[in-house]
């Protein structure tokens, strides 16, 4: 009689527990709009989608994320690229607001490491997407391989010069990690295969760089090739290439989509442009930071890749969209 | 055997009886419930999809009507099959018209004419065309997807004939027909805003997550929310299937996750309009309709095991009770009243046994008065049996001394005769005190002694503690006579009786002794086989004592003899000291 007692009480205890279990779950359940969102804080180096299409891809690409995963995303940043000072307030604001995590797209190399490094003391994930902090201080990097992209666009001037012919290499900022990586990766490939002249730099101005490429493209009669490794650059160097009138015997390469480079593209004065992916980058960058919150360990760098843009692949449907981001509203 | 308590069994049963009922009821509706919502979400998102692609249908139908209306436009056919007749008057006027269709809908992006020869209007947005289109090439590009008196229509693709635009559109074109055998000189190109394309996919509700995208005729992606992740690989479709499934719906898995397909193939554009249905979320006023019944189960799991106690105990309890009180008559205890507080059969059994024990109580005192009754007729059989001669012979003498003028003798003899009668005849007791059993005996001694003058003597010694002690009555006279009539009648001098009464423990041991002539040895085992097996002819009266004791103070009682012929004879009577007046 005791031990039935006994058994019976187990059984209500039992009982108890599974009620409570289901309750808790139920109560869920019945919640679907969880208050347990995660709240993601993605900072962006401008929100000045009008003059820089590039990040309004990027935050394209961080949209659907949050609307994929279900998670409350907020993205910010300064109005200008080049306010650096902008962007380390708005990333201690977001700090004090204590989100799951912080998506950071860092607009200066140097500048943004102590901030940086905050955001790690106070055990926020962070992840940086398209540019990167010097230090260790990201649990992940999401963004274009630069080495790879440089060798895509060596890759690419390979098609149009011969061996031994004479090429230029046109980077941006010296000292610039994208621009040195892109440029080794440029270097490495084209070593051995072609005769490169000294490295101009144009400081991301177009018009630097249309006087640098108009120069040399006239002072350099056997030029056969010149690489220009970010935007500004090729639009200037493709804009003195038009202007020389020798687009048929001196091939272009860029890097990046803006209109103006493919309208370029389009007219063949810039051969083959290499693109990145800025939708993906937004994307993988809320995706992964969602991966840090649930405690997993994502590959520390992801490469979004690049694709290489030619007059003839540019209007193929994979790339249009890349090229074109469908405009929305605002 | 293992006895098992109906309470546990009943409860038992009701549990399990219950948990199979919820599990067949919990899996009957999971299964039913699953599977209306599946057809629910599938019918709904089914006439979702149909919708979209009815109103999809009837936007292209408007640009072929528009494409329509621009190729019998008179101005249209002759700049495009009459070059010469080019000029900027015509255009003008075909600008014109294009731009007022544009005025009225602002979903139409751009109105195109090109002709097979290079020539191009445009009414766009902008207005210029843009220069590094070969539009000899595009005109054949247009042409190879085009069948004569039959729109075609374009994915979503970006336009690039438009100077330094790059919209988003869906193109539909139309070649101006000619007879057999000749080339189309031109043909007019419809550009639907993607964008509009684009929200009415978007505004479709399918869950939280769930989407609508289109595919073309070929498979290539009209319309696709995530169309970069697509291509990025970052997120597949079933494009293969889809394809192949035209209109209906597909299952699958799809990146970890359960989707529901649902397909509507349009005849107009040949597009697919898909919805996607993520199954978690239609499920989940499953899940909430599963939890709903997992806690009405617990609950009625609580209240069966409840309603199980309480009816077993219910019914168990008047039985445990029943039970308790037949263990009770088992152990001999027929003095109970045998009731139980239910009101059903275990009621009537409890009322039928009580009334089983009754009549057996009533039937064991039944027997025992009957007993009674019968010992008591036999004692009293037994004291009646006075020896009749004494009688004769004591009126004898009482008439011999009558006669012979001894009236004193003769009226003491009488006296004492009927002061012997008296205590003798006395109705009632069974048992008197010692002490008037020792009254009775002298009364008949002295009678006896009347009878027998000098040649009786007597002496009576008894423990004084013994004299209220109890006896059965006219117990000790049978031996007193026995031992005058055997022993010292027949002997020649005087003759004496002793009768002494001691105690023994719990017993009173009484001796009758004589002086008399004794008895031989085959005598005195006669007289025992006698107090044995009654014998009617001899000692009837020492027989009659022994069998009183036994009847009325049990075997282990009675009455022995010892005698040594020529010196005498004792009988030695033992019976239980019963202090008092017993029955």
């Amino acid at each position: 009689m005791r031990s039935r007692s006994v058994l019976f009480l187990l059984a209500a205890a039992v009982l108890a527990a599974a009620s409570l279990t289901v309750l808790y779950r139920g109560a869920r359940l019945l919640n679907p709009v969880s208050a347990t969102a995660r709240r993601v804080i993605v900072i962006f180096k401008t929100i000045d989608y009008r003059t820089t299409p590039f990040w309004g891809n990027v935050r394209d690409g961080v949209v659907s994320a949050g609307e994929d995963l279900g998670m409350n995303v907020q993205i910010r940043g300064p109005a200008y690229e080049s306010d650096v000072q902008g962007q380390i307030d708005i990333v201690r604001q977001a700090m004090r607001e204590k989100p799951d995590a912080i998506v950071l797209a860092a607009a200066d190399f140097n500048q943004l490491v102590p901030v940086a490094q905050e955001v790690k003391r106070q055990g926020i994930p962070l992840v940086c997407i398209d540019s990167f902090v010097n230090s260790d201080d990201a649990d992940v990097r999401i963004g274009t391989d630069s080495y790879e992209g440089g060798q895509k666009c060596a890759a690419a001037l390979m098609r149009y010069v011969k061996e031994g012919d004479l090429v230029a290499v046109m980077s941006y900022v010296k000292g610039s990690s994208t621009a040195i990586d892109r440029e080794s990766g440029t270097r490495d490939y084209l070593d051995g295969k072609v005769r490169i002249l000294d490295t101009l730099y144009s400081n991301a101005d177009a018009e630097l760089a249309y006087s640098q490429a108009a120069r040399l493209i006239a002072e350099t009669p056997r030029l056969r090739g010149i690489v220009a490794l970010n935007d500004p650059t090729a639009r200037g160097a493709a804009r003195a290439l038009d202007e020389s009138g020798k687009a048929g015997s001196i091939a272009l390469i860029g890097f990046d989509n803006s209109l103006l480079v493919l309208r370029f593209v389009e007219r063949g004065i810039i051969r083959d442009t290499v693109v990145q992916k800025p939708f993906n980058m937004g994307y993988l960058g809320v995706t992964t930071a969602r991966e840090l919150i649930q405690g997993r360990k994502p590959a520390r760098f992801v490469n979004t890749g690049s694709v290489d843009i030619s007059r003839l692949n540019m209007f193929q449907p994979e790339n249009q969209k890349l090229l074109f981001p469908v405009t929305e509203g605002p | 055997m293992k006895i098992r308590r109906i309470q546990d069994t009943l409860i038992r049963a009701f549990a399990m009886l219950i948990v199979l009922a919820l599990v067949l009821l919990g899996t009957l509706s999971y299964y039913y419930l699953h599977k209306i919502l599946i057809q629910n979400a599938e019918q709904t998102t089914m006439q979702l999809v149909s919708q979209l692609n009815r109103i999809i249908e009837n936007y292209i139908r408007y640009m072929d009507d528009i494409a329509l209306m621009a190729i019998n436009n008179a101005d249209v056919r002759q700049f495009m099959s009459r070059p010469h007749a080019d000029s900027p008057q015509l255009r003008g006027k075909i600008e014109a018209t294009f731009e007022s269709l544009r005025a009225v809908r602002r979903d139409i992006d751009s109105v195109f004419v090109i002709t097979r020869d290079g020539r191009a209007i445009a009414a766009t947005t902008g207005g210029a065309l843009n220069p590094t289109v070969n539009l000899r090439e595009r005109f054949r590009e247009l042409e190879a997807g085009v069948v004569p008196d039959r729109p075609s229509v374009s994915s979503a693709h970006v336009e690039n004939l438009v100077d330094y635009r790059y919209p988003w559109v869906i193109s539909l074109v139309r070649a101006l027909p000619v007879g057999p055998g000749e080339e189309s000189p031109g043909l007019i190109q419809v550009d639907l805003n993607y964008e509009i394309i684009a929200r009415l996919c978007k505004d479709v509700q399918l869950g939280t997550s769930g989407y609508v995208f289109i595919l073309s005729r070929a498979g290539d992606i009209v319309y696709h929310p995530r169309q970069q992740l697509i291509y990025g690989n970052l997120k597949t479709e079933r494009i293969a299937e889809i394809m192949s499934l035209h209109s209906g719906n597909l299952n699958a898995v799809v990146d970890g996750r359960a989707i529901l397909y649902t397909v509507v193939s349009s005849k107009d554009t040949g597009w697919d309009v898909v919805a996607v249905s993520y199954m978690d979320e239609l499920f989940r006023a499953s899940r909430q309709a599963e939890y709903v019944f997992l806690m009405l189960s617990l609950l009625v799991l609580v209240g069966a095991i409840a309603a199980g106690v309480a009816i077993s105990s219910n019914i168990s309890k008047p039985i445990e009770s029943l039970r308790h009180s037949m263990q009770a008559v088992e152990s001999g205890n027929f003095d109970i009243d045998i009731t139980v507080s239910a009101r059903n059969e275990v009621y009537q059994l409890a009322r039928d046994c009580d009334i089983a024990v009754k009549k057996v109580r009533d039937l064991i005192e039944q027997n025992r008065r009957e007993q009674e009754l019968k010992r008591k007729l036999e004692l009293r059989s037994l004291q009646a049996q006075i020896n009749p001669h004494f009688l004769y012979n004591t009126l004898d003498s009482i008439i011999w001394m009558i006669e012979l003028g001894e009236t004193e003798r003769a009226i003491d003899m009488t006296s004492s005769l009927a002061r012997f009668f008296r205590i003798g005849i006395s109705r009632g007791e069974e048992t008197i005190s010692v002490r008037t059993e020792i009254e009775y005996m002298q009364t008949y001694l002295e009678i006896q002694k009347q009878r027998y003058k000098d040649k009786l003597s007597y002496e009576i010694a008894f423990a004084t503690d013994l004299h209220e002690s109890q006896i059965l009555k006219l117990l000790l006279q049978p031996l007193v006579e026995n031992a005058i009539y055997h022993g010292i009648k027949n002997i020649e001098g005087p003759g004496l009786i002793r009768i002494t009464g001691e105690r023994a423990g719990e017993s009173m041991v009484i001796r009758i002794s004589d002086n008399g002539v004794g008895m031989a040895p085959d005598q005195l085992s006669a007289l025992r086989d006698g107090l044995i097996e009654p014998r009617p002819s001899n000692g009837v009266g020492v027989r009659n004592v022994q069998e009183r004791i036994h009847v009325y103070f049990g075997l282990e009682y009675g009455v022995s003899f010892e005698s040594t012929p020529g010196a005498g004879t004792v009988a030695t009577v033992r019976i239980p000291v019963i202090s008092g007046s017993a029955t």
